[in-house]
């Protein structure tokens, strides 16, 4: 995964870069119903489930071929790295389901009401805190990509920005 | 095509995994039901009146208390700060004791790599 952004073609880096960066400011703020409310919470999350999606379609190379690996010749970094993954999509689910069925805004919306149910609660506290700790965990095992990408697309094309700039505006 | 039988695929998966844990939480449900001597009302739910000190935001009608949820409840404005740094934080702790060591260990490695070839040539 460390080569991806060699090995990948540029605009799929790009996408997948500013994608993971929505996704993870998306989960801050649904971290935190407090400072959201609850419908943003609730419909967040919702969306959440396509960018996710798009998020595995676009890591489906490396997720086929770990998974025809798995039981024979992988390094030690990809093994964890697939592990970590299925953890997070797990606990993704968990999240999902038990956030739908304690729902205030989004169901009652669509005329579903589940009754209140005390265990979903706990499950959904649960998964989420557990969330938090294998995205922390999937973070430090991208880090390298991670700063590589950020290298490449954002702060490199800033940097020779600001001289082009500043010569433009002295030969004004 | 092949695009849409993947998000089939990956929503599949997803089903599959929400039966399994509903059937689990429902399973355990009836278990804990069948197990306690049951005599009206769950031991969670409080009478009307009573407060939520513990925090869980249940009320005895099965509704919540918004403002533990939803934040409606006026939550202090510091609150919701500490909150998002808290769970900042606690990813940059997470990615600061995997990464760092795993950085200079590379790091350590290219030094060391670089050296033997200076002593070769």
């Amino acid at each position: 995964m460390t080569n991806e952004v060699q090995k990948n073609s540029t605009p799929q880096t790009k996408t997948k870069l500013w994608l993971d960066v929505l996704i993870f400011v998306a989960f801050l703020v649904t971290m935190d119903p407090h400072s959201s409310g609850i419908a943003i919470h609730e419909w967040l999350s919702l969306a959440m489930i396509a960018t996710l999606t798009i998020h595995l379609l676009l890591s489906w190379d490396w997720i086929v071929e770990i998974s025809k690996r798995f039981l024979g010749k992988v390094g030690g970094q990809n093994r964890i790295n697939y592990i970590v993954n299925w953890l997070l999509f797990i606990d993704g689910t968990m999240i999902m389901i038990s956030g739908t069925m304690i729902s205030e805004v989004v169901l009652p919306v669509m005329g579903i009401q589940f009754p209140a149910d005390f265990a979903w609660r706990r499950l959904h506290d649960m998964s989420a805190n557990i969330g938090l700790l294998l995205l922390g965990i999937h973070t430090a095992l991208h880090w390298s990509w991670i700063v590589i990408a950020f290298n490449k697309y954002l702060i490199r094309p800033v940097v020779r920005w600001i001289p082009a700039r500043q010569k433009e505006d002295a030969s004004i | 095509m092949k695009t849409i039988g993947r998000i089939l695929l990956i929503l599949a998966i997803f089903s599959v995994l929400s039966g399994l844990m509903v059937a689990a939480v429902n399973a355990n449900g009836q278990q804990s039901i069948a197990s306690s001597d049951f005599d009206g009302a769950p031991s969670q739910f409080r009478t009307e009146g009573d407060g939520d000190e513990d925090g869980d935001g249940i009320r005895p009608g099965g509704g919540e208390v918004r403002g533990e949820r939803g934040g409606r409840g006026g939550a202090g404005g510091s609150r919701w700060i500490f909150g998002l740094l808290k769970n900042v934080g606690v990813m940059a702790l997470v990615v600061t004791v995997i990464a760092l060591p795993r950085s200079l260990g590379k790091k350590k490695r290219i030094q060391v790599a670089v050296n033997s070839v200076k002593g070769e040539v």
